[in-house]
């Protein structure tokens, strides 16, 4: 008599540690084996794009910090601010567009250590994870010291930034830097060579470049699959045009490559920190605009890269004091569209592992 | 599959366990990264959002403010409620609350307000069992008042801004401030100097457009 076998349905969350936020998975088994996942996401709605349009134009800044990405809260402040600016014609001083390049690229370090840290941990290795908050708590602290703020800042306003660093700052920055490279290599040396680490991500939840176009993936999870774009590269905004930096890219498209793209954006990154510490012009940080400001009737639809990937928002205005409508294309949303390819067919415990690759923030998900 | 001699794989078992507790051991006696929260204390920026706070004026014993409602106003969670009595000059608070439930520590209150009248305190401990204690009325926000001027990084950004907006006749007047005020953005110094200036001209920032 044949065994009678039938597919399992397992809930994944929203309440699971490593669903990193509310995110519900229903993944069909076939024994050990992942049939067929499904994305069940809408917990962490907040409705940020409905609420911007009751706010002021400048209120709207201390708004994107929380209700989208929280861990990329500066790059959220850019890209909506540089929507504004773009639809306002606003010029920014050329310190402010330095300092903006500079608080986003140490806000992709911290982003990315997060990512990393509790990626480890979802994997098992509890050092990575410690090593990376430990570096990730002083980006926060120099964040504090000038913006007050250690996640939600608040720091970048339409026609610039808020204030200067304090005296003193730049230095600290610069040290931090010289320690932060160091232990990068630390993580390397740890994972990159680690065969337990290895079994685990190489070769594992593969997406190849075509689905991962078609899904729309974007960033860190599309250049491990071979799409070399990169939006400071192919459109450069603030002063990334003026900064050498490379693209790291992966054709492999499994976690393993996710990985070294996010490992080298980190040296990438203090690359450019340490760039525009040295280029950073004199004078004013902020343009003049008034605190109610109007933007012309228009719509634009302005490209970031964040942490994530391509982070865009369409903002219309009508005139008035408020935007009139505004829409938010999260990286996180489309990235995580790529996760049924690269799960099925895998087992089950690689899904954790495969999901931590995405690096998915639900606050961004589901906006 | 080449076939690594037992002697081989003990040998290198014990060579990877000393690594390991090596290391273990060299890292015992650095430093700790970590703070045993209530017994230490991490020392925060001068900048840090942490209570809101109403300062008074040492020279004439009464509030900066000078209720122009513009934290009111700008306040994205509209969390600060005035109220006032009097016209002209005898023009008082009778009410000033900000629920700090609500608060999102954004800082546009501080960044308006032309007179300096409302500032951030680093104190970050807070937190209570009670949400109705966390309505800080005017009396609560003067005892919060730091006794000397904190976050002056923050107030000198402010005022440049503000100056030249909000108050172009006071610029014009006052030639000394406008200069002042340009240099507060990237020294960030003399507080007292702008808070003075600020209050000099702080009749010619009227209620915005």
């Amino acid at each position: 008599m044949a065994l009678r076998t039938e597919e399992l349905m397992l809930n994944m969350g929203p309440q699971h540690p490593s669903t990193h936020g509310v995110l519900r998975l229903v993944v069909t088994l076939d024994g050990e084996n992942v049939v067929d996942v499904k994305p069940d996401i809408g917990y962490l709605h907040s409705s940020v794009e409905k609420m911007m349009e009751y706010r002021l134009y400048v209120q709207n800044v201390s708004l994107v910090d929380r209700g989208m990405d929280y861990l990329t809260a500066m790059q959220n402040e850019q890209v909506y601010c540089l929507a504004v600016e773009r639809l306002a014609g606003i010029e920014v001083p050329d310190r402010a567009r330095y300092l903006r390049v500079l608080f986003d690229e140490l806000q992709r370090l911290a982003s990315h250590l997060v990512w990393l840290g509790t990626w480890g941990i979802d994997l098992g290795a509890t050092t990575v994870f410690l090593w990376c908050f430990r570096e990730r708590e002083m980006i926060l602290d120099l964040f504090e010291k000038v913006t007050g703020g250690r996640l939600h800042h608040a720091y970048f306003r339409i026609g610039g930034v808020y204030i200067d660093p304090p005296p003193g700052w730049t230095d600290e920055v610069k040290k931090f830097l010289d320690y932060f490279i160091l232990r990068v290599a630390e993580y390397d040396k740890l994972l990159t060579a680690n065969p337990i680490f290895l079994a685990r991500t190489k070769g594992v939840g593969v997406i190849n470049r075509q689905d991962a176009i078609a899904m729309g993936a974007s960033g860190p999870v599309g250049r491990a699959s071979g799409i070399a774009m990169d939006v400071r590269k192919v459109e450069p905004y603030e002063v990334y045009d003026r900064m050498a930096f490379d693209v790291p890219v992966f054709t492999e498209g499994d976690c393993f490559a996710r990985y070294q793209v996010r490992l080298e954006e980190m040296r990438q990154s203090v690359r450019i920190v340490r760039q525009a510490l040295k280029e950073l012009p004199a004078g004013e940080v902020r343009a003049r605009v008034p605190m109610t400001m109007k933007a012309p009737r228009g719509e634009v639809y302005v490209r970031t890269e964040s942490a994530r990937g391509d982070l865009a928002i369409h903002l219309v205005s009508d005139g008035g004091e408020m935007p009139y409508r505004v829409k938010i294309r999260a990286p996180s949303f489309s990235n995580l569209y790529a996760l049924t390819e690269m799960m099925r067919g895998w087992k089950i415990a690689d899904v954790i592992a495969i999901l931590g690759s995405i690096d998915i923030v639900l606050s961004d998900v589901d906006r | 599959m080449n076939r690594i001699s037992v002697g081989a794989r003990v040998g290198g078992a014990v060579k990877a366990l000393a690594t390991g507790l090596g290391l273990t051991w060299r890292v015992m006696f650095r430093r700790k990264v970590t703070v045993k929260y209530p017994i230490e204390r991490l020392p925060v920026s001068n900048r840090f959002h942490g209570l809101l706070a109403l300062p008074i004026d040492p020279e004439t014993g009464r509030d900066l403010c000078i209720i122009c409602f513009q934290c009111e106003r700008v306040c994205p969670s509209r969390c600060i409620h005035i109220e006032a009595q009097g016209k002209g000059k005898e023009r008082v608070l009778t009410r000033f609350d900000i629920e700090m439930d609500k608060c999102q520590y954004c800082a546009f209150c501080v960044e308006v307000c032309p007179t300096e009248a409302i500032v951030f305190v680093p104190h970050y401990e807070s937190s209570t069992f009670d949400r109705s204690t966390l309505l800080y009325n005017l009396d609560e926000l003067h005892r919060a008042a730091p006794k000397e001027p904190i976050a002056t990084g923050i107030i000198g950004g402010r005022h440049r801004h503000n100056g030249r907006n909000g108050g172009t006749p006071a610029v014009a007047a006052a030639p000394p401030r406008a200069d002042g005020a340009r240099n507060g953005g990237s020294s960030a110094s003399s507080p007292h100097g702008d808070r003075a200036a600020a209050a000099g001209s702080s009749s010619s920032v009227g209620p915005r457009q």
